[in-house]
């Protein structure tokens, strides 16, 4: 402090100063930029537009693009502070490699020659699929199509997969078995269309909260949340159904069951657009309407006026998101929820569809573009023709191209722990907080030959563990596209460059290749992501995800278009299947069969809890980058437990005790206790972005069958004091 | 930078900030605008709270806008709402009424409760009078700040930054006569509100239609300290003992000498009071407001009373014949200011300083301090200057342990949080007070005056330090999560 401020004849005017601007208005001094770049915001796939103003060439300000279609000039709390993380002070600046034990500054140069002499030493000891790849829902989709070829043609691994695994897996392997193809068919508009919009284990009110303002725009519309928690979503809705944990499936068996006994369903939509009906009404026939009462805990009145207004409500949108997700059952659970869009024929129409509200700013994009579940543009990998389609595209041998998918991120890390896996590089990712049953994953990192984690931040939990860390650019730094819930493809600009020697992904997946020797093999002539995005272009053209149509002109004009969007059409697509064709090779979709699974691990008598994790609206999962934004991290300072007052009594606990989270896998210790009616007797919740206090070292490693998405939602826990409030 | 705005730039903000939020004309004769919160459309997302931080660039320690929560009701039943708070514009705002150097304005033509931070000098006698909790220190700028309803955007047309940034448009700006919600305010109550005071808020809250009855508060269970504001423990102590000395010194028309040393004592302390100050080189602006301010009162009553003892000293020193009445005058002015110093602290906002045990506390410490620092200093044990300590002791116990009582037994819960915080976390210290005050005050001044005097400023330190950091002051409710490090 200086002295004229210390006795106070200083009282800092100029760093307080307000003034008036003509893009701003009257505001303070120091948030009025030089100029604004229209960019896309990176936190959720919401997809929001966002202007971050740029002052002496540091990003000083954000606010909503007000042209923007998706946010109609509104950004959660998040994206209104998001410039901070451009100035965070534990950006990466430089590539950092483990010598002697230390992580120690060098040179590009000896980074990616030390890379690429590592990866290609353990490639050649233990062969190819050695080297594995996890990346992200966070890079531009221009990168992920570039990482994707770097990957499967430049290291010729397929053991490649993102954190949307962890995240969204689910939903398109739903998606695929009830369609045909990944591909979300409703939009937003459709929120607001819909005559009844039922959120099934989705908390948008905290995790997607400018989709809220899509509600209760009509007169007339009901909005029913079902989620075992009252979350905010639940409380601003007209009907909650506060089931039981993990007794979803029976909850929309039920209503399917009902639908068909009380003819509440199009049999013409059903006979012309679908298979299986058959076997489908057999399976239901369980699915008594007191069996399901029993199973979730509602009354068979509740479970009627579901089936009605899913049934005879005119429009009917069916969204969902982590609650479905994050379960052992996640598919099987989006195909229960697509089964009653298509026995009700309530599809690729306004307000209606299943539609899953996806977490990540471009977890879409690598869905489409990239390489990982499938090859880009939905092609498949057990598909010969789709192999041959896709090599022809690229001027590359078919044989090159895998026959079926490498594995996925937690057999990845299962590989790593029986010895398979010796390299592993991390994009852009922080499973040190994110992944289930940490104790797994910290031996399965020990075993490693080679660790690469490629990221904005430095330390991270993952960083630290790292034998080479490369700095990446991040959001505000680069140019591309993101693609959000709604399949909407929207700008994203860089409004300053990135920090010390960070350079952008695609310029570090170039470089690799070229040290690779294959840059003009797979990047023919690209110097930038434009070059990327062009190719890309040709590759989706024709497909589901057909983007030809689209060009960063466009995109500048437009700010956000919907795929499909075929070359020459006037507008995207806001509804696929409108047409009653769907995926499969005879169009037509699948009615399929959803078992009721109690998730795994129930509760007894030494661990008599269930708990359920998720977030809050101040952070971004694993707080990399929010805990880095002084006001968020004020406004939500720390990870809570919550538990219901009734629970509490029998243990002698108060609120803001701290207690241990103990699970079979781990213990949480120091856990700010919240009691509250939120949660029900016998169920805890607890936030997961904390890595002070990982709810992931207790939680599970049990995995969906099909889309290998771990089970988040549920697991058996006691609580025991370790602190008293006083 | 650009100004003035040109007249398209301005038609394209006006068609961004949504300007049905905002009134279409500008409050008439015995009307002010006001904030509008509609607490069935809050979903808690905090936008407006961020979106005000960055309008006025305070760091992120100080939220001129703050989001508070209220639940109630069983599962699955539950309600959880949200209650978004900058400042409520008040009819006669308290902040204003109390401010010594008159940094406050209540803009004539709006209503809205401006601040002047180069006015200010940082004193906080704003933050103590709000029931609220709106203005707020910066310590970084050493002065106050609060909400000015942005009507700076207003005059332009734009409605405020929390208004504009709601993604629910739970905020709004509307006009209000101020005869008519004078006499309907009083039976609006609000569940995370602090009841409405004598300063009459002007915000207008809409709320939910259904609300469990027990919809209350989620943030009793977590008491933080207050601040301890040391030069002010130290400056009241020493003062008030001060003042007890001098007193003694007239009824007893006592030798000159010690006086001196009282007279320092009271003079190095209320130097050091300005250290209290953000800006302490603007300590005299306090004299400002003596039409209203406990604060310039107590300035003028305290610096009268050194003033005047300063004479009654050397009218001592030169054994002046007309000494008792010097004596008198300071004794008077002694008494004043010690009343103004306690008369500050009777504020609606601040229940536990709110009642008459804190003129007690304050009597008693001079009582107590004033004839046993004479007799420490003289080094005679005098009757009649232990009879007093002794007296002085005894009614400090009184008013310690009644007002104990007083708090555990109220219904009020801030006073109820006091009692909790004396009896929990602070029972150490406060056991600690009354031992010393015993010991030093009761026991030991027959043995040894300088233990029994060292004891009892001590141990009269320690209770107004108690005294600060034990009132658990009214607020809106705030949100459950402590902050690591608190605010104290």
């Amino acid at each position: 402090m200086n002295w004229k401020r210390w006795i106070g004849l200083d009282n800092l005017p100029e760093q307080y100063a307000f003034d008036r601007s003509a893009s701003t208005g009257y505001t303070s001094a120091a948030k009025i930029p030089d100029h604004w770049v229209a960019t896309t915001c990176g936190y959720c796939s919401v997809g929001c537009g966002i202007e971050v103003g740029v002052k002496d060439g540091k990003a000083v300000a954000s606010r909503p693009d007000a042209a923007h279609p998706v946010n109609r000039a509104r950004l959660c709390p998040k994206g209104l502070a998001e410039h901070y993380i451009l100035e965070a002070e534990n950006r990466l600046k430089y590539p950092l490699l483990r010598k002697k034990g230390k992580l120690e500054r060098v040179s590009w140069e000896e980074a990616l020659r030390t890379m690429v002499e590592r990866v290609g030493a353990v490639q050649e000891r233990y062969g190819k699929q050695a080297f594995g790849v996890l990346s992200t829902g966070q890079l531009v989709t221009e990168e992920f199509y570039t990482l994707g070829k770097l990957v499967q043609l430049g290291f010729g691994t397929n053991n490649y997969d993102g954190n949307t695994t962890l995240c969204m897996s689910s939903a398109v392997a739903g998606y695929r078995t009830s369609f045909g193809s990944d591909g979300p068919p409703a939009s937003y508009q459709d929120l607001t269309d819909a005559d009844v919009v039922v959120l099934i284990g989705a908390n948008i009110a905290d995790n997607h909260p400018i989709l809220c303002q899509y509600l209760h725009q009509r007169p007339g519309q009901t909005v029913v949340a079902v989620d075992p928690r009252v979350t905010k979503t639940a409380m601003i809705s007209d009907l909650h159904l506060a089931l039981k944990p993990r007794s979803d499936v029976a909850l929309l068996n039920g209503v399917a069951r009902i639908l068909i006994a009380e003819g509440w369903y199009d049999p013409a939509y059903v006979r012309k657009h679908t298979e299986g009906f058959d076997a489908l009404a057999a399976h239901l026939a369980q699915f008594t309407p007191e069996m399901v009462a029993q199973t979730t805990g509602l009354s068979v009145d509740q479970l009627y006026r579901l089936a009605l207004l899913i049934g005879k409500g005119e429009r009917v949108l069916l969204a969902w998101t982590m609650g479905v997700n994050h379960s052992t059952e996640g598919t099987r659970t989006v195909n229960a929820i697509c089964n009653l869009s298509l026995l009700t024929g309530k599809i690729g129409k306004a307000g209606c569809g299943p539609f899953s509200i996806t977490g990540q700013c471009n977890a879409m994009g690598t869905r489409e573009s990239g390489f990982t579940a499938s090859m880009p543009g939905y092609r498949k990998f057990d598909s010969e023709k789709d192999r041959a389609d896709l090599a022809g595209l690229w001027n590359v041998d078919a044989s090159r191209l895998p026959a079926q998918r490498g594995l996925a991120y937690p057999d990845i890390i299962e590989a790593a722990v029986g010895g398979k896996i010796k390299a592993l590089w991390i994009i852009a990712t922080n499973p040190l907080v994110s992944f289930p049953n940490q104790g797994v994953l910290r031996q399965a990192l020990g075993e490693l030959d080679f660790l690469i984690v490629q990221d904005g931040f430095h330390p991270t939990p993952t960083t630290e563990l790292a034998d080479l860390v490369l700095p990446a650019a991040i959001w505000g730094e680069k140019e591309g596209t993101y693609t959000n819930s709604e399949r909407r493809v929207s700008k994203v600009n860089a409004a300053v460059p990135p920090p010390g020697e960070a350079r952008s992904d695609f310029d570090i997946f170039v470089a690799l290749a070229e040290q690779l020797g294959c840059r003009e093999e797979l990047y023919p002539g690209w110097t930038s992501t434009r070059d990327a995005f062009e190719e890309w272009r040709r590759v989706s053209a024709g497909r589901l995800c057909d983007y030809s149509g689209i060009d960063y002109e466009m995109l500048g004009r437009e700010r956000a278009v919907h795929w499909p969007y075929p070359e020459g059409a006037d507008a995207g697509g806001q509804h696929l299947y409108g047409n009653g064709v769907f995926s499969f090779p005879d169009g037509k979709a699948r009615l399929v069969c959803a078992a009721h699974v109690p998730f795994p691990e129930q509760p007894n008598r030494e661990y008599p809890l269930v708990l359920n994790t998720g977030r809050t609206v101040e952070h971004w999962h694993t707080r990399t980058k929010t805990r880095e934004v002084p006001i968020l991290e004020r406004l939500s300072p720390q990870a809570w437990l919550e538990m219901n007052p009734r629970d509490a009594r029998g243990l002698g606990l108060r609120s803001h005790d701290r207690v241990s989270v103990i699970s079979r896998r781990g213990v949480v210790k120091g856990v700010e206790l919240r009691l509250t009616e939120i949660v029900a007797p016998g169920q805890v919740f607890m936030p997961f972005h904390f890595a002070e206090t990982n709810v992931n070292e207790v939680t599970q490693s049990a995995f969906d069958p099909y889309s290998r998405e771990p089970n988040y939602k549920q697991c058996a826990v006691r609580v025991e004091r370790t602190g008293v409030n006083s | 930078m650009e100004l003035p705005l040109l007249e398209s730039d301005l038609m394209v903000l006006v068609a961004q900030a949504r300007t049905q939020l905002v009134p279409d004309r500008a409050p008439g004769e015995g009307e002010q605008y006001r904030f509008h919160f509609d607490m069935a459309k809050c979903i808690g997302c905090k936008c407006c709270v961020v979106a005000c931080s960055e309008q006025n660039g305070n760091p992120a320690a100080i939220q001129w806008r703050r989001v508070g929560e209220v639940e109630g009701g069983y599962f699955p039943n539950t309600r959880r709402h949200y209650l978004s708070m900058g400042c409520n514009h008040c009819v006669d705002p308290s902040c204003l009424r109390g401010c010594p150097v008159e940094a406050y304005t209540k803009l004539p033509s709006t209503g809205v409760v401006v601040h002047s931070a180069d006015a200010c000098i940082g004193c906080q006698y704003c933050v103590w009078n709000c029931s609220y909790g709106v203005p707020q220190y910066n310590e970084e700028r050493g002065v106050v700040g609060k909400c000015d309803l942005c009507h700076n955007r207003l005059s332009d047309g734009m409605a405020p930054a929390c208004a504009n940034a709601c993604p629910e448009e739970a905020i709004g700006i509307e006009i209000v006569n101020v005869a008519e919600w004078r006499a309907s305010f009083a039976s609006l109550e609000t569940p995370g509100m602090p009841s409405e005071d004598d300063s009459i808020s002007t915000t207008r809250i809409t709320l939910p239609a259904q609300m469990p009855p027990d919809l209350g508060r989620v943030d009793t269970m977590r008491v933080e300290l207050e601040h301890p504001h040391w030069p002010l423990v130290v400056m009241l102590v020493l003062t008030q003992m001060s003042i007890g000395a001098f007193i003694v010194l007239w009824l007893a028309d006592m030798s000159g000498e010690v006086a001196w040393f009282t007279l320092a004592v009271a003079v190095l302390s209320l130097g050091a009071s300005v250290l209290h100050l953000g800006r302490p080189v603007h300590a005299y602006r306090a004299l400002r407001n003596l039409r209203r301010s406990w604060l310039s009162r107590e300035v003028l009553g305290l610096g009268m009373f050194a003033g005047v003892a300063s004479g009654y000293a050397l009218a001592l020193g030169f054994d002046w014949s007309h000494r008792q009445w010097v004596g008198a005058l300071t004794a008077v002015c002694g008494i004043a200011g010690a009343y103004c110093s306690a008369r500050l602290y009777i504020v609606p906002a601040r229940p536990m300083w709110n009642s008459k045990f804190t003129f007690f506390e304050f009597a008693s410490t001079a009582c107590l301090l004033g004839p046993l620092s004479l007799a420490a200093m003289t080094g005679e044990p005098k009757d009649f200057l232990l009879r007093l300590t002794m007296a002085g002791a005894g009614l400090q116990l009184l008013t310690a342990s009644l007002r104990l009582v007083w708090l555990m037994r109220a219904e009020t819960p801030e006073l109820k949080a006091s009692g909790t915080l004396l009896t929990g976390r602070l029972l150490r210290h406060f056991v600690w007070r009354l031992l010393l005050l015993i010991a030093g005050g009761i026991v030991l001044p027959a043995v040894s005056l300088e233990a029994a005097f060292v004891m009892c400023v001590v141990g009269e330190v320690l209770g107004r330090w108690l005294f600060f950091v034990s009132v658990v002051p009214r607020n809106m409710a705030a949100g459950f999560s402590s902050v690591p490090g608190g605010e104290a």
